[in-house]
């Protein structure tokens, strides 16, 4: 079986489309006169849907994977690589999947814990204090609870710890009640999942968080 | 300056049992009795790093984070903004008077800047 390191490197669905390229390809090295037409025929396909799949606007369905597969020789571990090969979401679907999936458990924070607006109402209190251990104990809540929270509005840029005891409510919410912060942390939380879908970051690697 | 790397952080969604783990594998001492509640690592030794584990947000797997010691947090973003990183946590400045942000560099990976406080 012939298989490059380029298709190695794409398992998002395209790399069964290069193997028959590259398979077309070669028939075509050693018979100049071998058509597309010839290839489909092979494969018991029409040359329509063939020719469409070669030029990626259509993806392989998974049975055509079987059942071509075993006509142009390969075994079972190898059909059943490119079957898993396809079978991966490509980069955009993957990215809207990890978007989402941020949206819903960064969202489910906010809308669930009343950590982080409480953090903030504390932090316009004078006895204030900035240590993480105080607020846990001031809202009843674990000291590894406050920290998420903590962490969640620095990333949603809904607090500011501008020095070593100064932290800074950055909603511009006046008065600070909980539904009103609620709707706009979630919106935030929304904002940062639609910018991570675009953003050069995420385009780049598949672990971008 | 050389911005050397001054600390690993361990993220993990089960901070606890990451501290049972690694301080019964390698005798690593975690204490948590700081203002942040963060469980700093001493590895007891002088070789390499010392570190810390923090809780990991839900929608991430549990990974490593690296923090480079800079001069300047403000100016250690805007250069790396420039190179392509995207700012997650903006500069902040930790209750012992360190100073802190995170990014993501141009391939998606975390990773801070970090400036200790002068003693």
């Amino acid at each position: 079986m012939r298989i490059s390191s380029r298709t190695i490197g794409r398992m998002d669905g395209t790399s069964f489309r290069e193997y028959l390229n590259g398979e077309l390809a070669a028939r075509q090295r050693k018979n100049r006169r071998y058509s597309l037409r010839a290839f489909a025929a092979f494969l018991e396909s029409d040359h329509s849907t063939l020719s469409q799949i070669l030029r990626g606007r259509r993806r392989v369905p998974l049975n055509r994977i079987r059942s071509w597969g075993k006509k142009l020789g390969m075994g079972q571990e190898e059909i059943a690589w490119f079957v898993a090969a396809e079978s991966v979401p490509n980069r955009a679907a993957a990215l809207k999947q990890e978007a989402l999936q941020e949206w819903a458990a960064e969202g489910a924070g906010i809308a669930t814990q009343a950590v982080h607006w409480q953090i903030l109402r504390l932090s316009q209190t004078p006895e204030f204090r900035a240590d993480c251990r105080w607020i846990a104990k001031q809202i009843d809540a674990p000291v590894d609870e406050v920290n998420l929270a903590l962490s969640r509005l620095l990333r949603l840029r809904l607090l500011e710890m501008k020095a070593s005891n100064q932290w800074a409510d950055t909603t511009g919410l006046q008065p600070l009640t909980e539904r009103d912060f609620r709707t706009l942390a979630l919106a935030r939380v929304r904002e940062s999942a639609t910018e991570k879908q675009t953003s050069p970051c995420a385009k780049a690697s598949p672990e971008a968080r | 300056m050389t911005n050397p790397v001054l600390q690993f952080q361990i993220l993990s969604k089960t901070p606890d049992e990451t501290a049972k783990f690694y301080s019964s594998l390698f005798g690593w001492s975690v204490d948590a009795n700081n203002p942040m509640g963060f469980r700093k690592i001493d590895t007891g030794s002088k070789e390499g790093i010392q570190g810390g584990i923090w809780p990991a947000p839900p929608q991430s797997p549990n990974f490593v984070q690296l923090f480079m010691g800079v001069d300047d947090v403000r100016a250690s973003v805007q250069k790396a903004e420039g190179l392509g990183a995207k700012l997650l946590i903006p500069p902040t400045v930790l209750p012992e008077g360190d100073e802190m942000a995170v990014l993501l560099d141009p391939q998606g990976m975390s990773f801070a800047v970090w400036r200790r406080a002068k003693k």
